[in-house]
């Protein structure tokens, strides 16, 4: 018997209060004059008796709903005999099959170790089966048909997830708590060193949870891995682009190793590589010719070790052609195209192409072939222009308007549409100039805050904001970034120009990020292709996107996803490392390559002592301890909290001091 | 008029005699009758001349008329005896609110001694006892008298315990002249003694009126927690919880009162109970009614 906290008996104390109030403060009452005690004689005296009694009796009700209330929260506990707790023993199986449990006949092995334990069990002995990686997966319940546990053995499958001893344990003290009874724990694993948590306390098992470990290897295997490879997630000039390409050896001599470049089953270019020993060693291909579409591609290494699997690392890429994307603006103006460019030039890769125009050569523009459209602080627009340029953004297509000090002498802003309130010069006033002072982060071409400190604003012109959401806005409050829906299209206002005059915001880095992002917002495209670890998650949907469906073909080929579920899930974890196609909710297609976590393919083991650490036992190889049974007996006592039954006990009293309490102080006011 | 009755509004006013007159002025005002009230003699019947009658009392008008000879007869006026026998006690002392059970008591002797002087031309005297007889002024229409009882009530202040039995046989002596005997007290004693003991003032031909004079709070008690009461004559202690003051005891009170009023009609008494937060009406009027009545 025990307190899990002790300190709370303390609140005991509070059981003073009912005394103070019921024995002490009730004597100090001051007595009062009377006409006569002819007719209080000696009922009156047994009434105070009887009514003594009765406060007693309310005020130990009181004492002990106190003392109990302590009781609960100092966790009062009882140790009871794990063997009495309830009944037999569970023998409790947890198999890895971990991404390095393929390396070699390793899973096979464990399978087997696994088999063999179960052959010596004892027949009226329940068991559970486990399989544990980056989770837990539960294969069967705690049963005793040996038949059932065998095909739960056998059907453990390899996965491509990251071993995690830290989530066994966490899953073995869930189990323990609710079979309330003696578990046997049996470990099947490669013992990797990476699968230990970074806080060994995370192993730690609850008492009653006999440890016995079962490596299936004895010590570090070399491994040769492609460790990441750098590659667009697109291409649009494929002899731009560029793929580098990581190979490490863990725990391998210095070597040779051949590197190819694959995309779609066919070799593109093979390298050679020398590693160092257990070191890495970088290769770069200097051209990536894909096919229109995405391409599934990898990097592959020669290695002949025993975890052929970390041997390829997959990654897609898709090849499109750039988007184009008008920039209009007027003929005096040659700066702020130059800036524009170069900014979405350095930003996405060439992922537009950028038609510059005057405002007289835009007005017979066909508008349907672009992206979107920029205008940059435009003196006149002709208004057939205006007009075309308003169908295209109502039909969907996207507009960023730079209102630079042109716009001072507009009465409203060319397709934003907004009323122009007043201009504001910041360099002919005291300030000099004006620098950001709040943004909306959630608004992508806005998101790095941070970076827009030092940026100087020399001049904003004011506009009518009601209609609008503002993303940005200036330290005397006017708005510098506006964003309004028309019709399916959107318009983004910048109060200020592109060309370095009114600010200086094109020599700042964030305005190359804050060229792509709006870009990339306009145009409405998002990154594609790439690579992605095991386990990650991706978005399928935005929130705006509810109730569309999305589709997910994994690399089996099979749909992972229920009807329901294409319908209605946000997110999908990859499980399994290979090629990933989506159709997502917004019509687009995405094609990633999955790999396992690289972390896997150190195949060094965890250190002897490190395991007898773990299992409680202070002397020899934990090797030594395979299919000899359980090695670690905690103490055969599992504490048994009380705080049920207390508080069943503290219900009980408060309610009859309730009861009471009405009884005795409630009587004068049903009176009268 | 009727708030110049409400004993709070006299606990106001210094002197018993100002006390007295606005009570009355105001009891008699509110009668709407002339305030020359049983003063003069009143017309009650006509009789049937007999001879032998005093041909002063023939109604000469009504022979003229008839010719036949009628006495006017009229409503005999006598002057009464009011004695008032105050209870002195300590438990008189009581009070819940601004006006003690004495204090009362005095208001109340002192209208009735002002409506019997000055309004009734009768003769009043007072008796103060408490376990003795502590002041005794004997009843007289002397000149002077309403301002001798009104000093006597001033100095009738509680003291000592109640005992009706021991003063008695001085009331014997005092109440010879039958008359009116009117006794204000709180009456804590047991019925059956208090009646024995009173019951023989009766024999002399007096009328005699008990008036049970208690605060509301000795009859409906409000007590919000136990307390400690002490007994205001014996100094005795006893601790008392509410729901027994709210439950026992005014069974106990409401039958004290019923016994001491049974008691006293059968005896032949009339019983009259005064609360201290009531007006004072109640005593004026019962004194008249028995007043008219002995006529």
């Amino acid at each position: 018997m025990g307190f899990l906290a002790p300190w709370f008996l303390a609140g005991a104390l509070a059981v003073g209060i009912p005394v103070y109030l019921h024995l002490l403060r009730r004597h100090t009452t001051t007595p009062q004059l009377f006409s006569s005690l002819m007719f209080l004689e000696h009922r009156t005296q047994s009434s105070i008796r009887h009514r003594r009694l009765r406060y007693l009796l309310l005020l130990s009700l009181r004492m002990a709903l106190l003392v109990l209330l302590a009781l609960a929260f100092a966790g009062l506990y009882v140790n009871r005999p794990v063997a009495s707790a309830s009944g037999d023993k569970l023998l409790l199986l947890a198999i890895d099959n971990s991404f390095s449990m393929r390396a070699g006949s390793r899973l096979a092995d464990a399978k087997r170790e696994a088999l063999s334990v179960l052959g010596d069990r004892n027949p009226a002995q329940r068991g559970q089966v486990l399989a544990f990686g980056s989770q837990v997966n539960v294969l069967t319940q705690p049963v005793v048909d040996a038949a059932a546990l065998r095909a739960a053995v056998e059907s453990v499958a390899p996965g491509d997830s990251r071993g995690t001893l830290g989530e066994l344990a966490h899953a073995v003290r869930s189990i323990a708590q609710n079979v309330r009874a003696p578990i046997e724990l049996h470990v099947f694993s490669d013992m990797q060193k990476s699968d230990m948590p970074a806080n060994f306390a995370e192993l730690a098992l609850p008492e009653g949870v006999s440890l016995a470990l079962h490596p299936v290897v004895k010590g570090t295997v070399p491994n040769w891995a492609v460790e990441s490879v750098n590659a667009p997630g697109e291409v649009w000039e494929p002899k731009k682009a560029r793929v580098q390409a990581v190979i490490a050896g863990y725990g391998t001599p210095a070597a040779t190793r051949s590197v190819t470049l694959m995309v779609n089953g066919k070799t593109i270019a093979t390298r050679s590589v020398a590693i160092p020993a257990s070191g890495r060693a970088s290769v770069e291909f200097q051209s990536l010719e894909v096919p229109y579409g995405f391409s599934r591609c990898e990097v592959r290494i020669d290695s002949a070790d025993a975890l052929r699997a970390d041997d390829a690392y997959a990654f897609a890429v898709g090849r499109f052609d750039p988007q184009r994307v008008l920039f209009v603006h007027d003929a005096s103006d040659t700066r702020s195209s130059v800036y524009f460019i170069s900014a979405l030039a350095a930003a996405a890769e060439s992922a537009f192409a950028v038609d510059s125009v005057t405002t007289e050569r835009a007005v017979n523009t066909q508008l349907s072939p672009y992206a979107f459209v920029v205008l940059s602080d435009v003196a006149s627009l002709p208004s057939s222009f205006e007009n075309d340029l308003l169908r295209y953004v109502r039909g969907g297509g996207g507009a960023l308007v730079a209102a630079g000090t042109s716009s001072a002498r507009r009465s409203r802003i060319p397709v934003f549409g907004e009323s122009v309130l007043e201009p504001h010069y910041y360099s002919r006033e005291a300030e000099r100039f004006m620098a950001v002072g709040e943004t909306d982060s959630s608004f992508a071409p806005a998101e790095k805050a941070a970076q827009w400190a030092g940026v100087r604003f020399y001049y904003a012109v004011g506009v009518d904001a009601a209609n609008s959401r503002v993303i940005a806005r200036l330290t005397d409050q006017t708005p510098l970034l506006l964003d309004k829906k028309i019709g399916e299209g959107r318009v983004l206002l910048l109060a200020s120009g592109l060309d370095n005059l009114t600010n200086d915001f094109p020599l700042h880095p964030i305005f190359v990020p804050f060229v792509e992002q709006s870009a990339r917002y306009l145009s409405g495209t998002e990154r594609r292709g790439g690579s992605r670890a095991v386990d990650s998650f991706l978005d399928l949907r935005t929130a705006k996107e509810q109730a569309v469906s999305v589709e997910v073909i994994d690399p089996a080929g099979r749909r992972p996803l229920s009807l329901k579920e294409a319908t209605s899930t946000s997110s999908y974890q990859l499980t399994q490392a290979g090629f990933y196609e989506l159709h997502l909710a917004n019509g687009r297609q995405d094609v990633v390559g999955v790999n396992a976590d690289r972390r896997e393919s150190d195949l060094a083991v965890i250190p002897d002592d490190v395991l007898s650490l773990w299992t409680g036992k202070p002397s020899e190889k934990p090797s030594a301890v395979s299919s000899t049974g359980p090695e670690t007996t905690h103490p055969a006592v599992v504490p048994r909290s009380l705080w049920w039954y207390v508080m069943l006990l503290v219900l009980a009293a408060a309610v009859a001091e309730s009861l009471l309490a009405s009884r005795y102080l409630g009587v004068h006011r049903e009176e009268e | 008029m009727q708030r110049f009755l409400d004993p709070a509004v006299l606990g106001a006013i210094s002197g018993l005699d100002l006390v007295a007159k606005t009570v009355v002025d105001g009891f008699v005002a509110g009668l709407h009758r002339s305030p020359d009230f049983g003063f003069s003699q009143e017309f009650a019947e006509y009789r049937a001349y007999s001879p032998g009658d005093d041909l002063r009392h023939v109604d000469w008008n009504v022979f003229a008329r008839t010719e036949r000879a009628y006495l006017k007869r009229y409503r005999g006026e006598t002057n009464s005896l009011l004695t008032v026998l105050l209870d002195a006690s300590n438990s008189m002392n009581y009070t819940s609110h601004g006006v003690s059970k004495m204090d009362y008591a005095r208001f109340t002797a002192a209208s009735l001694f002002y409506l019997a002087i000055r309004d009734q031309r009768d003769a009043a005297g007072l008796i103060v006892f408490d376990d003795e007889v502590r002041n005794y002024i004997r009843p007289s229409t002397r000149q002077g008298q309403l301002h001798r009882l009104l000093s006597g009530l001033e100095m009738a202040e509680p003291r000592a315990r109640t005992d009706f039995a021991k003063p008695l046989h001085h009331f014997q002596e005092f109440l010879r002249r039958r008359g009116i005997v009117l006794i204000l007290s709180d009456f804590y004693e047991s019925p059956e003694k208090i009646i024995r003991t009173i019951e023989p003032l009766r024999f002399h031909g007096n009328e005699v009126v008990l008036f049970h004079i208690l605060d509301p709070k000795e009859i409906r008690p409000d007590l919000g927690e136990p307390v400690v009461l002490v007994d205001l004559e014996t100094r005795e202690r006893l601790e008392v919880t509410p729901e027994y003051m709210r439950t026992e005891y005014r069974g106990k009170i409401d039958a004290h009162i019923a016994a001491l009023r049974d008691g006293a009609r059968s005896a032949g008494m009339d019983y009259h109970l005064l609360v201290t937060d009531q007006p004072l009406d109640g005593a004026l009027r019962e004194y008249l009614t028995i007043r008219q009545g002995r006529n």
